[in-house]
C-alpha cells in the first residue's frame, strides 16, 4: 500500500497517487427471499487526478460500486479508503460531512430543481458548506463560466437543453472544489455532440483541477476519452486498460 | 441562502395544490364539526350560560340542568344569610306536553319558570327586557323562532301545556334546546303548569354574588347544610360543565357525534398526509442529490417542514374564509354553531401538526431508498 494514502490531502498538488481504494468489497441486495450479489470480493484502486471510466453492461453493479466508493452506500464486507479515510468507520453524519467537503456528483438525470435558475442550483450546496454569501456567489459564477454557461445563469432547467442541464450539474459539483468527482452515466441521456462536450469537460477538470474523476457508463463513446478504462461484469473487474500515459501523473506523484 | 422551499412552492404550485386543498378541507371539516359540537352541546347549558347567576342550588346528584328535582323553598333564606350573596331567585323547570291547535301531535317541551323582573338572573343574556315584561301576563309564554313550526303556533297563538292553556306572547332567539323545545314563562305560570303534586318547591335556586370570582368558594361554603332538606350547590361554570359532559359522554347522541368527529379527523389526516407525501416525493431525487453532495438530512428536513408549513398555512387561510362564510350561513338558518378562539386555535394546531408529521413521513422514503436506484 502506498503510505501516502494514510493522510487525507487538503490541496490537489498534495494528493496521494491513489485517491480511492476498495479491498475485497462485497455488497448484496435482498428482496424478499431473493438475494442478489452485486459486488463480489472486488478490489481496485483509482489514481488521483485521472479520469477513470468503469464500463460494463447495465446491471453489472457499476452504479453500486460508485455508490459504495463515494460513501453513499454501506458495505456488506471489505473496506473502502477514500482520501485516506475508511468510509465504513464513519457514521451517517460523518459520511455526510465527508461528502460535503470532498465529493461532487453528476447523474444521468441531471436532478436539478425545476424552480431554481442555473446560478441558484450551483449556489445551493455551497450555502451548506459554511462559506460566506459572497464567496458562494463568486464560486458559483466562476464554476458556471468554466462550463461555458456564463450567459445562461438566470435560466431555469425547463429553458435549458439537455447538454446545458448536465453542464449546470457539473458546475454544481465543481463549485464545491471536490477532490473526488463521481459521474454516473453522465452522457447517456445526451446526443453525440453534447455527450462529447460533457466528457471533454470532465477530462479537463481532472487535468486542470487535479480532481479524481470516476465515471461509470455503458456509453462506448467515452472509452477513448478516459485515462484508464476498467471493464466490469457480474460484480467483478474483467480488464484494466490505460489509454495513454496519465496526463496528470506529474501532478499526482509526491 | 437560496430559498428552495418557497421557490419550489411558487414555481410548482400545481404539484402542491392538491395538498393545500386537502389540508384546507380537512381543516374546514374539523372546524365546522367542532363548531357544531360546541353549538349543539353548548345549548344543553344555555340555561346557565344564558343567565347571570354565579351559584346554582339544586337537588344533590343532578346530572344535567334538565334533570333537577324540587328542593325546599326555605333553602333560599339559608343562602341569603351568606354575606357574599347579593340576590337569590327560584327557577322552576317543568317537563311539559305541548298540544297545539294545528296537527302537530304532542311535543315534549321544557318549561322554564323564571323571575320576570328587570333584575332577574335567569335568561338575562338571552331574553330581552320587553319580552320578560310580557311574561308577567298570566299563562303567557315565549318560544324560540326556530321552534315555531314544530310547535304549530305563531305569535299570539294559543296551545295547551299539560292540559292548561297558554298563549305565545313573544318570540326569542338563541333559546333552542337539545332533545326538546324550550318554553319560557313566569314563575307563577310555571307553578300552574306543574302537574306533579310532589313538587313542593322550586327546581333550582340561583344566586348572584357581589364578587362573581368567588363563585367556587361560596358554592363550597354553602354546601352540606341539611337543615332544610337535601340540596347541593355548584358554581355556574361547574354546573354548565357537568351538563355538557352529561350530554356528550353519557348519552347516545353525544357518543355518536364524538365518533363522527373522530372519523372526520381520521379521514382528514389520511388525505392530508397522502397528498403532502406525494407532493414532497416529487422532489425526492433532487433531495437525494443534495444529500449525495453532503447537504445533511437535517437541513433537507427543514426545507420539507417549511414547505409543509406553507401548504398548511395557505390551506387553512382558504378554509378560514370558507369557514366563516359557512358559519354565517348556518347562523342564518338557526343551526346551532359556536366557535371560540381556543377551539379555532386547537383546530389550527391540529392541522399544522398533521402537515408537519406528513412532511416528515415523506422524508422517511428518502432515507429508506437505495441511492443507486434513486440517483440516476
Amino acid at each position: 500500500m502506498n503510505p501516502a494514502i494514510q493522510a487525507p490531502a487538503a490541496a490537489p498538488h498534495k494528493l496521494p497517487t491513489v485517491a480511492l481504494q476498495a479491498e475485497n468489497v462485497s455488497k448484496a441486495f435482498v428482496s424478499g427471499k431473493q438475494r442478489t450479489q452485486v459486488l463480489d470480493g472486488l478490489s481496485l484502486h483509482i489514481n488521483a487526478a485521472e479520469l477513470t471510466l468503469i464500463s460494463g453492461p447495465s446491471g453489472c453493479g457499476k452504479s453500486t460500486l460508485l455508490a459504495v466508493l463515494s460513501g453513499l452506500q454501506k458495505l456488506d464486507g471489505g473496506r473502502v479508503l477514500a482520501l485516506g479515510s475508511e468510509l465504513g468507520q464513519l457514521d451517517m453524519r460523518a459520511l455526510e460531512h465527508f461528502r460535503l467537503q470532498h465529493t461532487g456528483f453528476v447523474f444521468q438525470g441531471f436532478n436539478l430543481f425545476p424552480a431554481l435558475n442555473a446560478f441558484e442550483q450551483v449556489e445551493l450546496p455551497l450555502n451548506h458548506m459554511g462559506m460566506s454569501r459572497d464567496e458562494a456567489r463568486q464560486r458559483a459564477r466562476a464554476s458556471l463560466e468554466e462550463v461555458g454557461l456564463s450567459h445562461r445563469m438566470k435560466l431555469r432547467p425547463s429553458e435549458l437543453s439537455g447538454g446545458e442541464k448536465q453542464r449546470v450539474a457539473i458546475a454544481r459539483a465543481l463549485a464545491k472544489e471536490p477532490e473526488l468527482l463521481f459521474a454516473d452515466e453522465p452522457t447517456s441521456a445526451l446526443d453525440a455532440a453534447n455527450g462529447q462536450m460533457i466528457i471533454d469537460i470532465l477530462h479537463r477538470i481532472a487535468r486542470t483541477h487535479g480532481t479524481t474523476v470516476l465515471c461509470v457508463s455503458h456509453d462506448p463513446r467515452l472509452v477513448v476519452h478516459a485515462d484508464r478504462v476498467l471493464a466490469m461484469e457480474d460484480g467483478r473487474i474483467l480488464s484494466d486498460q490505460r489509454n495513454q500515459a496519465p496526463v496528470s501523473a506529474s501532478k499526482g506523484t509526491p | 441562502m437560496v430559498a428552495l422551499a418557497r421557490k419550489t412552492l411558487i414555481y410548482e404550485w400545481r404539484r402542491f395544490l392538491p395538498a393545500m386543498l386537502a389540508v384546507g378541507f380537512a381543516g374546514l371539516l374539523q372546524l365546522l364539526q367542532l363548531a357544531l359540537v360546541l353549538g349543539i352541546f353548548g345549548s344543553t347549558s344555555l340555561y346557565i350560560t344564558g343567565s347571570s347567576a354565579d351559584v346554582w342550588i339544586g337537588y344533590p346528584g343532578t346530572q344535567s340542568v334538565g334533570q333537577g328535582r324540587s328542593i325546599d323553598g326555605d333553602v333560599e333564606s339559608r343562602i341569603l344569610m351568606d354575606p357574599a350573596v347579593k340576590r337569590v331567585e327560584p327557577y322552576i323547570w317543568v317537563d311539559g306536553d305541548w298540544r297545539g291547535t294545528k296537527e302537530t301531535g304532542g311535543v315534549s317541551v321544557f318549561v322554564s319558570g323564571i323571575d320576570t323582573s328587570a333584575e332577574g338572573l335567569m335568561f338575562s343574556r338571552a331574553l330581552p327586557l320587553d319580552l320578560r315584561e310580557r311574561l308577567n301576563e298570566p299563562d303567557s309564554v315565549v318560544v324560540d323562532r326556530s321552534d315555531l313550526d314544530q310547535l304549530g303556533v305563531d305569535i299570539g297563538g294559543t296551545a295547551t301545556i299539560n292540559g292548561r292553556q297558554v298563549r305565545v306572547v313573544g318570540i326569542g332567539s338563541g333559546l333552542r334546546a337539545l332533545g326538546g323545545v324550550n318554553v319560557l314563562c313566569s314563575l307563577e305560570t310555571a307553578r300552574h303548569l306543574d302537574s306533579d303534586a310532589e313538587d313542593i318547591g322550586p327546581t333550582y335556586l340561583v344566586a348572584k354574588l357581589y364578587d362573581p370570582t368567588q363563585a367556587k368558594a361560596v358554592a363550597m361554603r354553602l354546601r352540606g347544610d341539611s337543615a332544610f332538606g337535601p340540596y347541593t350547590t355548584w358554581s355556574a361554570d361547574h354546573f354548565a360543565h357537568i351538563s355538557v359532559r352529561y350530554w356528550m359522554f353519557d348519552t347516545g347522541a353525544g357518543a355518536g357525534v364524538l365518533f363522527l368527529a373522530g372519523i372526520v379527523f381520521l379521514v382528514g389526516a389520511v388525505i392530508t398526509s397522502q397528498t403532502l407525501i406525494a407532493a414532497v416525493n416529487g422532489s425526492v431525487r433532487e433531495y437525494a442529490t443534495l444529500n449525495a453532495l453532503g447537504v445533511g438530512v437535517g437541513a433537507l428536513r427543514r426545507v420539507v417542514l417549511e414547505q409543509a408549513f406553507w401548504v398548511g398555512a395557505l390551506g387553512l387561510l382558504g378554509a378560514s374564509v370558507l369557514g366563516v362564510a359557512l358559519l354565517l350561513l348556518a347562523r342564518g338558518q338557526n343551526v346551532p354553531v359556536v366557535l371560540n378562539l381556543p377551539a379555532a386555535l386547537g383546530c389550527i394546531v391540529l392541522v399544522m401538526g398533521l402537515a408537519a408529521v406528513s412532511g416528515l413521513a415523506a422524508m422517511r422514503s428518502l432515507r429508506a431508498a437505495d441511492p443507486a436506484t434513486l440517483l440516476r
